[in-house]
């Protein structure tokens, strides 16, 4: 039920353009590269896949996670606005429902803007590198690894916006987290598990054991995530 | 009433907005990694840039490239929403005060908070070059002139991209949009810093008059010098248009 309504609040926020554009941007970035530099790749050892994921995937992922970050601010901010919030209070619901009825929200236009990137990928592999078919499994495996690692930042920065009234305190502290992310080192594997850092990962240069390793991370935090909602959400009805 | 007066009343306004609690944050998240790994300043041999050089230009591009243009999107946010919320802006556009006036007052606003967080940086700067000083024994000072001739040229070609930003914040009243399409044209000027079209895209403005003293610091680094030639007239004819922009669309939207 909280699912189908949160569709249909996002419905003039022009949310759901906003990730389609996004979308198409990100898809665009891997057809860019190979359009203007396609001798700097062609020439590269590896699997197709993989040297386009290598060579785009920074980008591509900066620009899902901003995206999923002002997604989740205008998503509670259509809440604290005109004092919604006061009034989805009011009804018999769990406060929680609504945040997992937003989580759906931008976890379902991820898998969407997620498939058009997968799509221009493979597109890219088939033009550039004529790689068949068999390549579909491979980028399709790719891109489920992307959407679970962006699993911890959208409920992180969606706990970010429930606990902050002023769309720009979260939007603030989701831009500096996002930066945060892309300033720390890559060699040591404890700080690559900071929730906003995990969507610059891929599958492609990662060793088996290191997959299963930031899968099994990105699943706990996401349900480190959910606890925390729930308690602070709890405490803070007892003070307001 | 003054144009001044107008600054001070919108500066007010956004006192009890807490914006300086997320630029105080930025800039520690900025210059902790500096400090942890301030070690890593010497091994620059192979681009022949000296340890104190390099501590200081590691930190201006990181933030050049993303931090500072993605908080001053924020901040654009802040400024609308602070107005729009409870129809602030109605009681404001019944003042007998232009509207391009006031545009440009937000907009003077919008131009000193930027300020504000290169002085903010600077300050930084020279916090952890003192830590860093007493933890690698080096001294990682740099003049204090040279250090804000550098942040006074940065923000000077901001100037375009803040008036690019302001536009976005005024003409486009849907909040998602004016967000993403400010945070997603920042993605791209890693790129454009290297084409021969770098000075019609503002975005990349500041990151590339730091990059280009990076390579004037690195005795083995080439980098593209500033030419003011193209350069000037088209960051003023951007900044001009998307001004012009600002002030006629400024306030459209409530009196429609």
């Amino acid at each position: 039920m909280s699912l189908v309504l949160e569709f249909r609040k996002v419905k003039r926020t022009g949310l759901a353009e906003a990730f389609l554009g996004g979308g198409i941007l990100a898809a665009a970035v891997p057809f860019l590269n190979m359009t203007f530099r396609s001798d700097r790749y062609l020439s590269a050892n590896g699997s197709p896949v993989t040297i386009l994921m290598d060579a785009n995937w920074q980008m591509m992922s900066m620009l899902n996670v901003l995206l999923t970050v002002a997604g989740a601010c205008i998503l509670y901010h259509i809440e604290y606005a005109d004092h919604t919030m006061q009034k989805m209070n009011t009804l018999p619901i769990r406060e929680v429902r609504l945040f997992f009825g937003k989580a759906g929200v931008i976890f379902t236009f991820s898998i969407l803007f997620l498939l058009t990137e997968a799509a221009s990928v493979a597109a890219c592999a088939a033009r550039w590198f004529g790689s068949g078919p068999e390549t579909a499994a491979r980028v399709l495996y790719i891109f489920g690894f992307a959407l679970l690692m962006l699993l911890p930042p959208i409920l992180l920065s969606l706990l970010v916006s429930s606990l902050c009234r002023n769309m720009w305190i979260s939007l603030g502290i989701g831009v500096v987290c996002v930066f945060a992310a892309t300033m720390l080192p890559t060699r040591d594997f404890v700080l690559t598990l900071f929730p906003f850092a995990l969507p610059f990962q891929t599958p492609g240069s990662l060793a088996a054991d290191a997959v299963r390793n930031y899968a099994i991370a990105a699943a706990a935090e996401a349900v480190l995530i959910v606890l925390l909602e729930v308690i602070i959400l709890n405490v803070r009805r007892l003070f307001e | 009433m003054n144009f001044l007066s107008l600054v001070g009343i919108e500066w007010n306004k956004t006192r009890r907005s807490k914006i300086f609690l997320i630029l105080i944050l930025a800039t520690v998240i900025l210059w902790a990694p500096s400090v942890l790994n301030a070690n890593l300043n010497f091994g620059m041999q192979a681009e022949g840039i000296s340890p104190e050089n390099n501590f200081f230009i590691q930190g201006f591009m990181a933030m050049a490239w993303f931090l500072f243009p993605a908080t001053m999107v924020v901040i654009t946010v802040m400024q609308n929403q602070t107005e729009r919320s409870n129809h602030g802006i109605l009681k404001m556009l019944s003042l007998p005060v232009g509207t391009a006036k006031l545009c440009m007052a937000k907009f003077v606003v919008l131009l000193s908070f930027s300020a504000v967080q290169f002085l903010m940086s600077a300050g930084a700067y020279y916090l952890s070059a003192a830590i860093a000083s007493r933890t690698q024994s080096y001294d990682f000072f740099l003049p204090p002139l040279f250090v804000l001739k550098e942040a006074g040229v940065m923000w000077a070609s901001a100037i375009p991209m803040l008036a690019f930003f302001w536009l976005l914040a005024v003409w486009i009243q849907t909040p998602i949009f004016s967000i993403g399409i400010g945070l997603t044209s920042i993605v791209p000027s890693v790129l454009l810093i290297n084409t021969r079209i770098w000075f019609l895209y503002p975005m990349c403005y500041p990151f590339f008059v730091i990059t280009s003293e990076y390579g004037k610091l690195a005795a083995n680094l080439e980098t593209a010098p500033v030419r003011l030639t193209p350069w000037l007239p088209a960051a003023g004819l951007i900044t001009v248009i998307c001004l012009s922009i600002s002030c006629f669309r400024f306030g459209r939207a409530e009196r429609r």
